[in-house]
């Protein structure tokens, strides 16, 4: 509401232009590859006595397969047809020098046929990856444990097993001019709103910058509201997650390099979902996705009331708490609001300390914050043991909310409302909830409204809303994702 | 374009705080800053002054004191304790307002005026009636007991619950409806001081704002079942032996057209909690003799407190709210109280008495 809305970086016309394609030749390529160590540029000789060149990126390919399917063979080719004795289907012609240079950075072998005077691909990337563990970002304690990882092809590979259909499209795009990074277009045809689709290539293809390491980079670049604290993208590690997003009708981007995968469109509620809500039984998923929510609310609000009531409304406070409030305030030397601000503060830096910590130091810091920092401050007379103890609430309550970068945007929200109320007061508190409450109405996803399905109003989709209605009654795909394709069970014709 | 959008922004802004009066110049109400005070107790002072008290401090575990004043008004009381105490007395935690009796037969309007237009008075703040001197008690169990303003507190918040049937409780709302609507006339309970202790005596009734009458034991019951909660958790009726226990009553008030003629039917639920008399109650037959002299205790106890009532011109059971019709022009409370002194009045009672468990009869 408040922000100015973000353009889309343009392409610029000369980045537009196509290069001019030069012809590749082995001194243009050693000029191309001056200065770099793990260039290998080898040159064997056939039993046809036919001079071949090798020129790869040893850091980058499979040396071991490089001897098994390469060199050997073309070394044993009895005959001139090169090309034939490799041992693997994927060998290329190529013939401009700007295709080798591309194709060596990914972990391919150019080979130089002297005699046919060709140029030969053959992709041999070296498959240095992790195992597929458990997500550490979104545990859940029972349903599936493994996530994605930095390749793309393995994590493609556990969506389509949980979705093995045809219909799953795959489209890839390449965005960074210095990373080259591969991002991956996943819907369902026929299902997924062809409008979405339309709009994330757009956005995509229009993706001018440097670098990518991070999905949540190209979020940013894909995002309509750069300077809002809320996320317009789910981030997620769970195949299952993106798996059931598929089938429900939104779109993933899967990015080289990072196991997070983008899903969009998304609102505001889906941030509060968690794998888990359609595990349990609907009834204790519902109680606790209702928490989920409480806690939230909770977070953010319930140190600021403790600023605005005791900063302001001394005659909202039930007497019982009122004698306990005054006993603990009485000796302290800050005001409300900068107690609880620099308690808040001080947790903030705890933990960001932990986050950043090897584990074993970060268990010895929660001691030290905990305990000591707690303890210390309440004795030293800085803080109220009321004010700990709403800390510490507050903090336990925004971990309850499954998606990590909302927990961050709750931080703000809660310094922000802080702010509000011990200036306001109470009436402060409701201002800044109209404002969020307008920010988030006015937030898209895709284009698609943050804040749906309460607004614009969809009452079948509250079936899945605060509460997790039971799955045989959730019949239809949420009508505010508009997909292709409404029912989720097969129809008789 | 944005210069208009940051224009619109501060126009809600400002709009927003103008809207629920929010003063640009607020008080300091930093807890640890402030004295809420939890009551008042006023008197007749001398010179025809107010004698008004409190406790210092109001909720820190320090040794208390008792504030007493001579002023002419509530509100320069209000300020005058301030004067003499190092923390501003705020009263937005007033909880309990203590009338000493000799005030209240002279007429409380003005008081209950200026406590219902102070923003800062809370309406659920209790009103009583004290006989005897509350300063002295307050001082002295001060010392003993700590904390004693809250639990006063507490007791009334205790019997102010639904279905607690013991003592007339009324806050400054429920006082102030009352006073202002015609067909009724408000009450307050009356507690009573002697020595160390601070005892419910009954209820006293209002004719507009001044104190006229307190009913006490019986009549105060006979009340509680007829307006206040109806409910009672024990009825002893000593002249009968017989102590009545978890008794409901559904009223049911009858006025005829012409305003002559008042009937009463109460229903009444409960059982027998405890009998010294000579009746074996395990009889069918002397139970209902029991029953029957019961009702007829009730209707006749009922009838002289409704009638003390006419007498004094007061109506506190509401009972001219039923002249009230939807199609019909309300008479006056003139007109109503001249009816209501003349009015004939029919008490009706029909008790029901639970089976009676745990006898010889049942093993």
């Amino acid at each position: 509401m408040f922000w100015k809305k973000g353009k889309s970086i343009a392409n610029d016309s000369s980045d537009a232009q196509q290069p001019v394609q030069r012809k590749i030749s082995l001194d243009s390529l050693k000029q191309v590859l001056d200065n770099m160590d793990d260039v290998e540029i080898i040159e064997r000789t056939t039993l046809n006595d036919q001079k071949v060149v090798l020129i790869y990126l040893k850091t980058l390919i499979d040396q071991e397969r490089l001897n098994e399917l390469i060199i050997e063979p073309v070394i044993q080719c009895p005959h001139a047809m090169i090309y034939e004795s490799i041992a693997t289907p994927k060998v290329l012609k190529i013939q401009s020098l700007e295709e080798a240079q591309k194709l060596l950075l990914t972990g391919a072998v150019l080979l130089n046929d002297c005699i046919q005077e060709q140029w030969l691909v053959i992709p041999l990337p070296n498959e240095l990856s992790r195992g597929i563990q458990t997500s550490e970002t979104e545990t859940i304690l029972y349903g599936a444990k493994d996530s994605f990882t930095e390749q793309l092809e393995p994590n493609i590979t556990l969506i389509r097993r949980r979705l093995p259909i045809t219909e799953l499209k795959t489209e890839k795009y390449k965005v960074g001019s210095l990373s080259e990074t591969t991002v991956v277009l996943m819907y369902i045809d026929g299902l997924t709103n062809p409008e979405y689709i339309s709009i994330a290539r757009k956005k995509i293809s229009e993706i001018n910058f440097d670098l990518f390491f991070d999905s949540s980079q190209v979020a940013a670049f894909m995002e309509e509201h750069h300077h809002s604290i809320f996320p317009q993208f789910q981030q997620t590690d769970r195949p299952d997650v993106c798996a059931y997003s598929l089938g429900l009708g939104k779109l993933t981007i899967l990015v080289e390099n990072t196991p997070f995968v983008l899903i969009a469109p998304i609102t505001f509620f889906h941030l509060f979902q968690s794998p888990e809500d359609y595990i349990n039984r609907w009834p204790v998923a519902s109680f606790l996705r209702v928490i989920r929510y409480f806690s939230f609310f909770l977070s953010v609000t319930l140190i600021p009331f403790y600023v605005a009531l005791t900063t302001h409304h001394y005659q909202m406070i039930p007497l019982q708490i009122l004698f306990v409030l005054v006993e603990s305030r009485s000796k302290l030397p800050f005001t409300p609001f900068w107690e609880a601000l620099v308690m808040l503060t001080i947790l903030e830096i705890i933990k960001e300390a932990s986050l950043r910590m090897p584990t074993k130091s970060s268990q010895t810091l929660g001691v030290i914050g905990g305990i000591v920092i707690g303890q210390a401050a309440v004795q030293a007379g800085f803080a109220s043991k009321v004010l700990i103890v709403l800390v510490c609430i507050s903090t336990i309550s925004s971990f309850l909310v499954p998606n990590y970068l909302m927990t961050k945007a709750n931080t703000l929200i809660q310094f922000g409302f802080l702010l509000l109320s011990s200036f306001f007061g109470v009436f402060g508190i409701a201002m800044g909830a109209i404002a969020i409450l307008a920010h988030l109405n006015g937030l898209t996803s895709l284009k698609q409204p943050y804040f749906s399905p309460i607004a614009p109003f969809y009452w079948k989709d509250w079936i899945d809303l605060f509460i997790r209605g039971p799955l045989i009654n959730m019949k239809s795909r949420p009508d505010h994702l508009h997909p292709l394709q409404k029912w989720r069970y097969k129809r008789r014709m | 374009m944005r210069r208009k959008k940051m224009l619109l922004v501060w126009g809600i802004f400002v709009s927003l705080v103008m809207i629920p009066g929010c003063a640009p110049f607020v008080e300091n109400n930093t807890i640890e800053d402030i004295a809420p005070v939890t009551f008042w107790s006023i008197s007749k002072g001398e010179k025809g002054k107010i004698k008004m008290s409190t406790l210092v401090p109001p909720l820190v575990n320090e040794p208390k004191s008792l504030l007493t004043l001579d002023v002419d008004l509530l509100k320069q009381g209000g300020k005058d304790f301030n004067l003499r105490y190092y923390r501003e007395l705020k009263v937005g935690q007033l909880r309990l307002f203590l009338i000493h009796e000799e005030l209240a037969k002279q007429g409380i309007f003005q008081l209950i005026n200026t406590l219902l237009t102070d923003y800062d008075v809370s309406q659920r703040m209790y009103l009583v009636i004290v006989k005897g001197n509350f300063d002295e008690y307050i001082n002295r169990q001060a010392k003993k007991q700590e904390n004693l303003d809250y639990y006063l507190y507490r007791m009334l918040k205790h019997y102010e619950r639904k279905k607690q049937g013991e003592m007339t409780i009324v806050n400054l709302h429920e006082y102030k409806n009352k006073l202002f609507s015609p067909f009724s006339d408000p009450v307050l309970p009356v507690f009573t001081v002697a020595k160390d202790n601070f005892t419910y005596e009954g209820t006293a009734f209002f004719s507009n704002d001044k104190l006229i009458e307190t009913v006490t034991s019986t009549e105060d019951q006979i009340f509680q079942l007829l307006d206040n909660d109806h409910y009672l958790k024990f009825f002893p009726i000593p002249k009968l032996d017989v102590v009545i226990g978890r008794l409901r009553s559904r009223v049911n008030v009858d006025l005829d057209k012409n305003l002559s003629l008042v009937t009463i039917n109460v229903k009444l639920n409960g059982r027998i909690e405890e009998y010294q008399g000579n009746k074996n109650i395990l009889n069918g037959n002397e139970l209902m003799q029991l029953q029957k002299e019961i009702e007829t205790e009730l209707e006749m106890k009922t009838t002289d407190l409704i009638k003390k009532m006419q007498e004094l011109k007061v109506d506190p059971l509401q009972i001219g709210t039923h002249t009230l019709s939807p199609f019909s022009k309300p008479i006056s409370e003139k007109v109503w109280l001249a009816a209501w002194g003349k009015m004939k009045i029919k008490v009706n009672y029909q008790l029901y008495f639970e089976a009676l468990q745990n006898t010889k009869n049942n093993y």
